[in-house]
């Protein structure tokens, strides 16, 4: 994609609504679920909601990985961050996710020495220039942003970079979908697939979807065209009966991903057993660890950490949010003692997270349109 | 390069120029240089690619 204006033509995207339009069946209420936090954030902040026909409902996915951490991996965080000598290193979104006692934010107003990376290579640079201190690189994300917390250990190894670890957070996609078709509460049509976890992992972990549930995916680019033009891939699936995974990000989608990068992945991480996913439970094989190979760079491993699970404020509903049962505008707490200034939960945490984008975009109150 | 995005939850991907291979850096739509560690991809100087969190996923295709 050379030139962004192409992909955000006012013009074209009324010629994709319309499409969308000849494709639905009227009095059939469809249910798409877009995975991917970036998604949610590009739909609202273009209005492509509006341009869909009413009987046409998206769905916000659990594909944010802010606000799927459950407040206890949070406390162990801020747990190392409070470790003398050491050098906590996360992604700036990280700062603000409540645990159970405040947030690294707090921790960092406090005197824990906590510094903002948009590479866990950069984490390594910091362990290299302070060799007299431990730092220890919190790393969250998808099967995008794993290769680079392997290739990073990787490097570590090879260096001899022995002040450094990770408390690896990493979740795969496949299995919390698994989860939310598996759920009684919900029931969903289709999926709009994360167009860069698939740029790594390609079609083939969302192929259960159509083969084991008969729901259609699409594989979407972020730009407003992108996702019209999948929407409407995805219910011309749904009018001629086939059932498969397409890929319309193709200018960056291999099916084949990237081999290279899960074989890093490989090389480096283990699936966990189980792991805790905020609002939607324990699911299995849903998230990485350190493998046997990297223990010595493990921080799980090298700290004493709480490990303590902890249950959401009371108040909050983030989970009935990402578990899609519930738009950001019917959870009590929404704009009001929620908000981005002054966040209870995860959602409105993270600028892609289904709150905050409602937030942001002026979706503050909505009504429920039954067809 | 967004960095009003929580580039884990938004999955965010940059599309930059190569401009040394052999010193990993990459040049961002802005004109800005970064390193960017290339070795997942096979690409030569002037090839466009996909950055995620410092590493190149994939190389991206010339515009037809």
């Amino acid at each position: 994609m050379r030139f962004v204006d192409e992909f955000r033509d006012p013009e074209l995207a009324r010629g994709l609504a319309a499409e969308i339009l000849a494709a639905v069946q009227p009095g059939r209420h469809y249910q798409v679920m877009e995975v991917c936090g970036g998604h949610t954030h590009a739909i609202y902040k273009y209005g492509l909601d509006d341009l869909l026909p009413a009987n046409v409902e998206l769905v916000h996915g659990p594909g944010c990985p802010v606000c799927v951490i459950p407040m206890g991996r949070v406390d162990d965080g801020i747990a190392l961050a409070h470790e003398p000598g050491v050098i906590l290193t996360c992604f700036g979104d990280m700062l603000r996710v409540p645990g159970s006692r405040g947030t690294l934010l707090e921790a960092k107003a406090a005197g824990a020495d906590v510094r903002i990376v948009y590479s866990p290579l950069d984490a390594l640079r910091i362990a290299r220039e302070e060799p007299d201190r431990q730092v220890v690189f919190f790393a969250i994300g998808f099967e995008t942003t794993a290769p680079s917390t392997a290739l990073t250990l990787m490097r570590a190894r090879a260096d001899g970079v022995a002040n450094f670890s990770v408390i690896c957070n990493h979740v795969t996609i496949g299995p919390p979908l698994r989860a939310l078709l598996e759920a009684p509460d919900l029931r969903l049509d289709g999926f709009i697939g994360p167009g860069h976890v698939c740029t790594v992992v390609g079609a083939q972990p969302l192929e259960f979807i159509p083969q084991e549930y008969a729901r259609p995916v699409v594989i979407s680019g972020f730009e407003p065209l992108d996702l019209l033009q999948s929407i409407g891939l995805l219910l011309r699936q749904l009018r001629d009966g086939r059932c498969d995974v397409e890929v319309q990000y193709s200018r960056v989608v291999a099916r084949e991903g990237n081999p290279r990068a899960r074989q890093a992945m490989a090389d480096v991480f283990t699936l966990r057993p189980q792991f805790e996913w905020r609002g939607l439970g324990l699911i299995p094989d849903s998230a990485l660890a350190l493998n046997d190979a990297y223990a010595d760079l493990d921080a799980e491993r090298r700290f004493a950490l709480p490990g303590v699970p902890v249950a959401d404020p009371p108040a909050c509903q983030c989970g009935d949010v990402l578990r899609g049962i519930i738009k950001p505008w019917e959870c009590k707490v929404f704009g009001s003692a929620c908000t981005p200034d002054h966040a209870i939960g995860t959602c409105m945490v993270s600028p892609e997270g289904a709150c905050a984008a409602y937030y942001e975009f002026g979706r503050l109150t909505r009504t429920r349109e039954t067809v | 390069m967004n960095e009003d995005r929580c580039i884990t939850c938004g999955d965010v991907g940059d599309e930059m120029t190569v401009v040394s291979c052999s010193r990993g850096v990459c040049a961002a739509a802005d004109g800005t240089h970064h390193e960017v560690e290339l070795s997942l991809v096979d690409v030569r100087a002037g090839d466009r690619v996909l950055v995620h969190a410092g590493v190149a996923l994939q190389r991206l295709e010339v515009d037809a």
